[in-house]
C-alpha cells in the first residue's frame, strides 16, 4: 500500500511530502525522501523487548515490569532529570512536562545542546522570523550562517530556498541569491554564491562589523575582521541591503561557537538593521525533529521552554544552573528518565560517566550509546511510522503526523501515561 | 601538534544514527578530518590511527583528509567520540565549546575502540543487539 504526503520525523524540516509504500508492518520504500529520511524510514533495526541490566548481564523484563520498576526509581530520587522530548511527539512531551511538576523534577529537551543559546537570545530582544513557506515564496536573498543544510537539512535547499520556484521567485536558482558564512568549506559553501569563511569563534566580530557597515558606519572597519576582508564584508553587505526579501538562517555553528547567545543576538539585531532598509527574516535551523515542539509544550505549561526546574514546586528556569549538562557535570541528579533523544553520544564524557553512576531509564525505539550507560530500556513505537501525533516544524508551523501502520510496540504516550499514573498514584 | 577541534553533524553519521552498534556509525563518528599538508607533517595518511588529547581527555581515531579545513583545524562529526575530549564546562549557558576544542594529535597504533567499548570505559555495559 502507498500512502501519500507521509511527514518525515528526522530533521526540522519535517517534510510533507514523501510516499511510503508499506506491506504489512515493513516499510518497502520511500519516495521524495532524503537520505535521512530514507534510512529512517527503511531501518529496521529496532530493541526489540524492554531490557533491565543485572549485574553484568542484561535481562528481557515485561513492559509492565519496566514501567514499574521505573516508576518506583523516579519516585524514590531526591533529584530527576527528565531529559530529552525531541523525538517523540506533543501529546507525549505534555505527559513529560506534568510528571516533571508530579515528581519535582528538572525537566530539560535536547535544545539545551542545540538552540538553547538562540531562545535565550530570543528572549532578550524577540524573534523577527517567518514561516518557511514566505520564504520560499519570497526571498531573493539567503543567508546560512554556521549552518551546512546539504549534510544537516538535506531538502531545506530544494523545498525552500536555493533549487525551489516559488511565487514571486519563477526561477529561484537564478533569483536567488545564496551567502554561506562558515569556519570551514562544505557541500553547502561550494554552491553558493558568496562564501564568507570566519575564524573559529570570530561570528560575533563580523556580525558586528556587517552591522556596522548596514547602519553606514563603515569607516571604521579594518582591513580584515577574523579572517573575512573589508571588502567583502561590503560586498555582502551590499547583496543584503538590496534584498526585496532576505531570509538568515544559523545553525549550531553560532549556537555553540564562543559568544553563544550574544551571537544569536547580534544576528537579531543584524537583521532588524537591514529591516531599516529592506524586509529581513531571521530563524534557527532546528535540528532533531520535535525539538521545537518541545519548546512550544514546556512553554505553554510551564512558561519556560527548557531547563525547567521544578524542585520547588513552582517552575524555575536557569540555563547554565538547571540545564543537563550542568546538573550532570555537577553529578546532582540521582536518577535520570531519558525519552527520545541520546545523551550518551551528545553530551561530553562527564555527562556520561554520570548517567552510567545512577539509574538511567531510556524511552527510544533504537539500541544507542546511552542503552550503554542504562539500568532500563523501554522499546517503543517511533514517531511518524507506527505512532502519529502533533510535531513543530523549525519555523513554528505545527504539522500531525499519521501512523503507517499497526505495529506491536505501545507508542511514548501510552508508556509515560502507565508511569504518570503509577507516580500520581503514589504522590497521592 | 596542536589543533583546533570543530565537530558538527555529517549525513554519514546522521544515514547511522539510529544503528550506533553498527559499524559504518563507529566508521561516521570515529573519523577525524584534518589538512592533508598537516597529515603529512604528523607523518599520517589516510585511515591510520591518531591519539587526539584535550585537556578533558583522549580518545584513539581514524584520519581522513579534507581539503576545505584550513591547516590547524581538525573537524569530528558530533557524538561519542568526539565527546569523549570535548570539556563539559558550558560558561553558565547550558552550551558545552563543541566548536573550539585544543587538541594535540600524534599517530598511534592503538585500535579505535567500539562504541560500546567506549561506553564501557565510562561506566556503562555494553548492549549487543
Amino acid at each position: 500500500m502507498k500512502i501519500e504526503d507521509v511527514v518525515c520525523s528526522f530533521c526540522g524540516c519535517l517534510c510533507d511530502d514523501l510516499v511510503v509504500e508499506v506491506d504489512g508492518t515493513r516499510v518497502v520504500s520511500v519516495e521524495n525522501g532524503c537520505t535521512l529520511a530514507n534510512e529512517k524510514f527503511l531501518g529496521d533495526h529496532r530493541l526489540k523487548t524492554p531490557i533491565r541490566r543485572s549485574g553484568n548481564s542484561w535481562t528481557k523484563i515485561s513492559y509492565e515490569e519496566a514501567i514499574a520498576e521505573t516508576a518506583a526509581i523516579l519516585l524514590d530520587a531526591d533529584r530527576p532529570l527528565l531529559y530529552g522530548w525531541s523525538g517523540t511527539f506533543g501529546e507525549a512531551q505534555s505527559i513529560g512536562v506534568h510528571l516533571a511538576e508530579i515528581l519535582g523534577a528538572v525537566i530539560d529537551n535536547t535544545s539545551t545542546v542545540c538552540h538553547g543559546p538562540s531562545i535565550l537570545a530570543i528572549q532578550e530582544v524577540g524573534h523577527p522570523g517567518c514561516t518557511l513557506g514566505q520564504v520560499k515564496n519570497r526571498a531573493d536573498v539567503v543567508v546560512y550562517w554556521g549552518a551546512n543544510p546539504v549534510d544537516a537539512h538535506p531538502r531545506h535547499m530544494s523545498r525552500y530556498t536555493t533549487y525551489c520556484d516559488g511565487f514571486f521567485r519563477k526561477d529561484a536558482f537564478k533569483e536567488r541569491k545564496v551567502i554561506v558564512v562558515d569556519v570551514r568549506e562544505t557541500e553547502s559553501s561550494n554552491i553558493a554564491d558568496e562564501f564568507m569563511k570566519v575564524n573559529p569563534g570570530g561570528d560575533y566580530a563580523v556580525l558586528s562589523a556587517l552591522r556596522a557597515i548596514v547602519r553606514g558606519k563603515g569607516d571604521i572597519i579594518p582591513a580584515r575582521v577574523e579572517g573575512v576582508s573589508r571588502e567583502q564584508l561590503f560586498r555582502v553587505a551590499d547583496i543584503c541591503k538590496s534584498a526585496k526579501f532576505g531570509a538568515f538562517f544559523f545553525g549550531v555553528g553560532l549556537t555553540m561557537a564562543p559568544g553563544k547567545n550574544k551571537n544569536i543576538r547580534n544576528a537579531i539585531e543584524l537583521t532588524e538593521e537591514l529591516s531599516r532598509h529592506t524586509k529581513f527574516t531571521i530563524s534557527p535551523m532546528r535540528g532533531h525533529w520535535n525539538v521545537y515542539g518541545s519548546n512550544e509544550v514546556f512553554t505553554w505549561i510551564s512558561g519556560y521552554p527548557y531547563a525547567v526546574d521544578f524542585a520547588r514546586g513552582i517552575a524555575f528556569y536557569n540555563p547554565g544552573e538547571t540545564t543537563s549538562v550542568d546538573i550532570l557535570k555537577r553529578e546532582e541528579c540521582d536518577a535520570c528518565l531519558v525519552v527520545a533523544s541520546d545523551p550518551g553520544a551528545h553530551f561530553p564524557k562527564a555527562c556520561a560517566e554520570h548517567l552510567a553512576r545512577i539509574p538511567t531509564i531510556q524511552i527510544d525505539p533504537h539500541v544507542n550509546v546511552t542503552t550503554h550507560l542504562a539500568h532500563i530500556q523501554i522499546p517503543v513505537a517511533v514517531a511518524g511510522i507506527d505512532a502519529e501525533g502533533t510535531a513543530y516544524r523549525m519555523d513554528g508551523v505545527p504539522i500531525r503526523t499519521r501512523k503507517l501502520f499497526q505495529g506491536s510496540y505501545p507508542d511514548d504516550l501510552v508508556v509515560l501515561e502507565k508511569l504518570y499514573a503509577i507516580v500520581k498514584e503514589a504522590k497521592g | 601538534m596542536r589543533f583546533l577541534l570543530n565537530t558538527g553533524r555529517t549525513i554519514k553519521q546522521g544515514s547511522f544514527v539510529e544503528r550506533k552498534n553498527n559499524p559504518s556509525y563507529q566508521v561516521a563518528a570515529a573519523t577525524i578530518l584534518m589538512n592533508p599538508v598537516d597529515m603529512l607533517e604528523i607523518m599520517v595518511e589516510e585511515g591510520n590511527h591518531v591519539r587526539v588529547k584535550s585537556d578533558t581527555g583522549e580518545v584513539v581515531l581514524q584520519v581522513s583528509p579534507d581539503n576545505g579545513l584550513t591547516r590547524g583545524r581538525v573537524f569530528v562529526s558530533l557524538g561519542p567520540y568526539a565527546n569523549h575530549i570535548v570539556s563539559p564546562e558550558t560558561h553558565g549557558t547550558g552550551m558545552p565549546d563543541f566548536k573550539v576544542t585544543p587538541v594535540s594529535i600524534e599517530p598511534t597504533d592503538d585500535p579505535v575502540l567500539t562504541v560500546s567499548s567506549l561506553m564501557e570505559r565510562c561506566g556503562g555495559l555494553p548492549y549487543e543487539d
